[in-house]
C-alpha cells in the first residue's frame, strides 16, 4: 500500500494550490485544469499507475462475478447465460432457519474478539512500552509475534493436542485441578473461550506493533511534566499515554468493525466438529459449505455479499460515530 | 479513499472463491466453438485428475501405446485431484472444454449443469459399444441422474467393508472373531475392562472411531454398524415407499447399541475430534482394538506393522468381513460401486457422429489391451507376469517407478463397466497374498447380502439445494446422541427438525422419482 501513501499527498497538496488556481481566473473549463493538473504532477500521476490498475485488475474486475448473486449460475451456461433470479437467494438466506443461529454466532464470536481480544493488545502494548529493560522488553516482543506466523491448522492442532479429551495435558490438568470433567474441544460452552484464547495467543503480539509505534512517537515532555506534577505511574499511563494514543486507537477500532462478520473460516472451520456445530456454524463457514460443497455458488455469493454490505456500513457508521466525538476518522 | 476500497475489498474478497475464481470465464460457452459444420475430430482430448505428485510428460511410454491401440492421438489434460472440482467448473465455463471429461461424482454442481444440458445423455447409445456395457446394471443405474446415464462410470470395488482386530489381544483374552455385533460389543468391552495389553493399568479400549469428514450415508463406522442392524444404506424400502435409513426403528436401536460403547467408554474418548489421518495410530500404538473400516486399511497398518517388526506382525492383526446384526441376518454395506464418471460435455462434441467417434474410442479404451495398460503398466518395464499375476519389478528402478506413477495416472481413466479384464495385483509376500486372497473370498461372499442404495440413482431438487444441511442435521445429532449431550426426546427433535427442514420434501420429491422408475 505504499503507493497510495505518495499518491494521497499529492493531492492534498494539489488541492490547496487547486483552490488558489480557481480564484484566479475561472475562464478554464474544469477538465482543462485537471488536465493541467496532471501534466504538471505527471510524474506522481505515474506513480499511481501501478495502484490503479492492481486494483481495477484483482479487485474491481471480479466484482463482475458478484453478479451471480442476482442469478441462478450454472457453470455450463456460465455468468452471462445464466437466468437472472432477482433478490430470490437473498429471500432463501434470509428465511433461513439457520439464519438467525448464524448472525448471532458471528456477532457474538466478533463481539468478543472486538471486547476482549482488542483491549489485550492496548494492554499488552501499553505494558511493552513501560518495560525499562530494553533486551527484556526486544525478547517478549518478539516471543509474542512468533504465533502470528504460524498457520490457523498448526494453532488448531496444537490446541487440539493440549486439550484432547483423554491424552492433552491441559485437560488433565484444569480436570484435575477442578475435579470436573469438561471436554473442552467438543462442550458448546467452552468453544467461544477457545477460539477468543486462540485468537488472543495468535494476534495480540503482531496487533502491539502498531501501538507500540503510536506510543513511541508521544511527546516525551508531556511525562516530564507529569512528573513534575507529581503523577505516578499508573496516572501517566492514564492522563498521557492513553490521551495521545486515541486516534491511532479509534482507527484501529473503525478498521476492526469492518471485519466484524470476517471471524476467519480456517479457525472455526477447524474447531468445529458434530457436538459444538451449534455454536460454531458462522457465515464464512456456511458459504464454505453450501457454497463449495452443496455446489450453490450463487447462493453463497448472495451471503459474501451481505456480509460485504454489513462491513462496510458499520465502518461508515463508526466513522460517522468518530467523527461525532471529535476525533479523526479515516476518511 | 484508499482505505474505504481496501476495507470495502476486504469484505468483498469473501464473495465465495468461486465469485473470483471465475473472472475472465465469461463468455458463453456457444460463443466457443470453431463452428464450421463440425468435422470428424483428428484427436481426442480428455480431462482428468491425477494422484501423484507429478502429472505424466506428454509424449510418455504409456500415452504412446495408447494411441496406437486407440488408433486415435488421446491428448490428456491432466488436473491435480485436490483441485479438480473447481477445475471442471470453471473449464464448463470456459471455452476450452474437452471432447471428454472425467466427473468425480454425482454432486450438485454436476447435477446442475447436466440438467442445463451440458451433456449427451448416453443412455441409448452404450448398448452399441460392447465394451461400453455394464456387468452390473445396478451399479451404472445408481450413478445415472434420475436413470439418465450421462456418463461411463469408474468401477471401484462394490464390497469393502472390514472390521481389523488385534490378533494378540483377542488370544490374551481367549476371544475369537466377532461374527455378530453382539460379539463385537464384547470383544469391545473385554479389550477396555480386561487389560489385554497385559501391563496391569486400565489404558485400552475397543473400537477406534475419528471424526468422519462426511456425513450420513457416508460409509463411516457408525453408518456400518446402522446397515448392520438393518436400518438399510441410506434409503431403505418400507411399505411399497422409500424412506431415508436414520426414519426407521433399526436404526434407532443401533444408535442406542452404538450409546452403550460410547458411554461405556468402550471406544477413544476423542472420536469426536479424532482426525481421521491418525486413525491407525492408536491401534498400532496399543490404545486401542478394533477399527472398522475397509480392506484398504487392513493392509495399511499390515505394512505398518510389518515394518516395525517384520517377525510378528502377522500375529498382531487379524480381520473380517460385515457382521451379522441382532435379527441373525447380514445385512453387509457396500459402497456406491463407482467412483465418478468420463462424461461427453456437448458443447465440444457437437453431432450424433462425434459423439459416436469418442464412444468407439472409449469402447477401445475400455479392451483388454488397454485396460491392461493403463492399469498395469508394460510388461518388462514396470511389472512382471507371474502366474497371471501383475508383479512390480522388484526392486524398483528409476525407470520402473515413473512408469508406475504414469500408469497410476492413465487408471483414472478406467471404466472397465464389463469387469476387470487387466491382471490383479500380485502381493510382495506369501502372507500378504492369503490375505488379499481372502479378502477377495470374504467380499465375494458379503457381497451376496449386500444392502444397496435403492435410491442411489434419484437426485431431488430439494436435496441437491439442501441435502448438505439436511444431513448433517442427523449426523450431528447421531455423535450427540452417542455423547450423551441429547436424549431419546432430542433425537425425535432432530428427526423433527430435518423432516421440517425439507426431509420431507426430499422424501416426496424421492419417491415420485421412485414410482415413475421403469428400471427399479
Amino acid at each position: 500500500m505504499s503507493t497510495p501513501t505518495v499518491t494521497q499527498d499529492a493531492p492534498i497538496a494539489e488541492l490547496v494550490a487547486e483552490a488558489e488556481f480557481a480564484k484566479i481566473g475561472k475562464r478554464k473549463s474544469r477538465h482543462n485544469r485537471l488536465w493541467a493538473r496532471m501534466v504538471r504532477y505527471r510524474w506522481l500521476y505515474l506513480l499511481l499507475v501501478p495502484g490503479v490498475v492492481y486494483f481495477a485488475l484483482f479487485k474491481y474486475a471480479p466484482m463482475y462475478g458478484a453478479i451471480i448473486a442476482f442469478k441462478d449460475y450454472v457453470p455450463f451456461l456460465g455468468i452471462g447465460g445464466s437466468q437472472w433470479v432477482g433478490l430470490a437467494q437473498f429471500e432463501q438466506f434470509f428465511n433461513n432457519p439457520d439464519f438467525f443461529r448464524l448472525l448471532g454466532n458471528t456477532l457474538i464470536l466478533a463481539l468478543l474478539s472486538l471486547v476482549i481480544a482488542f483491549p489485550v493488545t492496548i494492554f499488552m502494548a501499553l505494558m511493552l512500552n513501560e518495560m525499562r529493560m530494553m533486551v527484556l522488553k526486544r525478547t517478549v516482543q518478539t516471543l509474542i509475534y512468533i504465533p502470528h506466523f504460524l498457520a490457523w491448522t498448526v494453532v488448531a492442532s496444537l490446541t487440539y493436542l493440549l486439550f484432547s479429551q483423554g491424552a492433552g495435558p491441559l485437560f488433565s490438568f484444569f480436570n484435575g485441578v477442578f475435579g470436573t470433567h469438561v471436554d473442552f474441544l467438543t462442550d458448546p460452552a467452552w468453544f467461544r473461550p477457545l477460539i477468543v484464547l486462540q485468537d488472543i495467543w495468535k494476534n495480540t503480539g503482531w496487533g502491539t506493533i502498531i501501538f507500540l509505534a503510536a506510543l513511541a512517537a508521544v511527546d516525551q515532555e508531556q511525562y516530564e511534566a507529569a512528573v513534575i506534577d507529581g503523577a505516578g505511574r499508573f496516572q501517566r499511563v492514564w492522563h498521557v499515554t492513553l490521551p495521545s494514543i486515541r486516534p491511532t486507537i479509534v482507527v484501529m477500532l473503525i478498521l476492526q468493525m469492518g471485519q466484524i462478520l470476517n471471524t476467519g473460516f480456517e479457525q472455526i472451520y477447524l474447531m468445529t466438529n458434530s457436538l459444538n456445530r451449534q455454536v460454531a456454524d458462522v457465515f464464512d463457514t456456511y458459504v464454505y459449505f453450501v457454497g463449495i460443497t452443496q455446489g450453490a455458488y450463487s447462493y453463497s455469493t448472495a451471503v459474501g455479499l451481505f456480509k460485504a454490505v454489513i462491513g462496510v456500513v458499520l465502518i461508515l457508521g463508526a466513522n460517522w460515530l468518530a467523527k461525532r466525538f471529535n476525533q479523526d476518522g479515516i476518511f | 479513499m484508499s482505505v474505504t476500497l481496501k476495507r470495502f475489498m476486504a469484505g468483498a474478497t469473501v464473495l465465495t472463491v468461486t465469485a473470483l475464481a471465475l473472472v475472465g470465464c465469461s463468455s458463453s460457452p456457444s460463443a466457443s466453438s470453431t463452428s464450421t459444420a463440425a468435422p470428424k475430430l483428428d484427436k481426442l482430448t480428455v480431462m482428468a485428475p491425477y494422484l501423484s505428485t507429478d502429472a505424466p510428460t506428454a509424449d510418455n511410454e504409456v500415452g504412446q501405446t495408447l494411441n496406437k491401440i486407440l488408433g486415435t492421438d488421446l491428448e490428456v489434460n491432466w488436473v491435480p485431484n485436490s483441485s479438480y472440482g473447481d477445475k471442471t467448473n470453471i473449464t464448463l465455463a470456459g471455452n476450452d472444454i474437452p471432447d471428454a471429461m472425467v466427473i468425480q461424482g454425482k454432486d450438485a454442481g454436476f447435477v446442475k449443469n447436466a440438467n442445463a444440458g451440458a451433456f449427451w445423455d448416453l443412455t441409448n447409445y452404450l448398448k452399441d459399444y460392447p465394451n461400453l456395457v455394464s456387468s452390473t446394471p445396478a451399479v451404472q443405474q445408481a450413478s445415472s441422474v434420475n436413470g439418465k446415464v450421462y456418463g461411463i462410470y469408474r468401477p471401484r470395488d462394490t464390497m469393502r467393508t472390514a472390521v481389523i482386530i488385534r490378533k494378540d489381544w483377542l488370544k490374551k483374552l481367549g476371544l475369537s472373531m466377532p461374527k455378530t455385533t453382539d460379539d463385537l460389543y464384547k470383544i469391545a468391552k473385554a479389550f477396555t475392562e480386561d487389560d489385554p495389553d497385559g501391563d496391569g493399568k486400565k489404558d485400552t479400549y475397543g473400537l477406534i472411531v475419528p471424526k468422519w469428514p462426511g456425513s450420513v450415508g457416508s460409509n463411516s463406522p457408525w453408518d456400518a454398524i446402522e446397515s448392520w442392524y438393518g436400518a438399510g444404506n441410506v434409503w431403505t424400502q418400507q411399505n411399497g415407499k422409500l424412506v431415508q435409513s436414520f426414519t426407521t426403528p433399526q436404526w434407532k436401536k443401533a444408535l442406542a447399541y452404538e450409546k452403550k460403547i460410547v458411554s461405556n467408554g468402550y471406544i477413544n474418548p476423542d472420536y469426536a475430534t479424532m482426525d481421521s489421518v491418525t486413525w491407525n495410530t492408536p491401534f498400532l500404538n496399543g490404545q486401542g482394538g478394533i477399527i472398522i473400516d475397509t480392506y484398504s486399511r487392513v493392509r495399511q497398518i499390515t505394512s505398518l506393522m510389518e515394518k516395525t517388526d517384520p517377525t510378528t506382525y502377522q500375529n498382531m492383526i487379524a480381520w473380517t468381513g460385515n457382521l451379522e446384526g441382532p435379527d441373525g441376518k447380514m445385512h453387509a454395506l457396500p459402497t456406491s460401486g463407482y467412483s465418478g464418471f468420463i462424461a461427453i460435455p456437448k458443447s465440444s462434441v457437437k453431432t450424433e457422429a462425434q459423439l459416436r467417434q469418442v464412444l468407439s474410442v472409449l469402447n477401445k479404451l475400455n479392451s483388454k489391451q488397454a485396460q491392461i495398460l493403463i492399469n498395469n503398466g508394460i510388461e518388462g518395464k514396470n511389472y512382471n507376469l507371474v502366474d497371471g499375476r501383475a508383479q512390480a519389478i522388484n526392486p524398483p528402478t528409476p525407470e520402473s517407478t515413473l512408469m508406475q506413477n504414469t500408469v497410476n495416472s492413465y487408471a483414472q481413466l478406467g471404466i472397465s463397466v464389463g469387469g476387470n479384464k487387466f491382471y490383479l495385483p500380485a502381493q510382495p509376500n506369501a502372507y500378504d497374498q492369503t490375505q488379499y486372497d481372502a479378502q477377495l473370498k470374504t467380499a465375494a461372499s458379503d457381497l451376496k447380502s449386500a444392502v444397496y442404495n435403492p435410491a442411489a440413482a434419484y437426485v431431488s431438487n430439494t436435496y441437491v439445494l439442501n441435502g448438505a444441511t439436511l444431513d448433517n442435521i442427523i449426523s450431528d445429532a447421531r455423535i450427540k446422541y452417542d455423547a450423551g449431550q441429547i436424549d431419546d426426546a432430542g433425537l425425535d427433535a432432530a428427526l423433527k427438525q430435518w423432516a421440517t427442514s425439507g426431509g420431507t420434501q426430499v422424501t416426496a420429491e424421492i419417491n415420485k422419482l421412485y414410482k415413475a422408475d421403469k428400471n427399479k
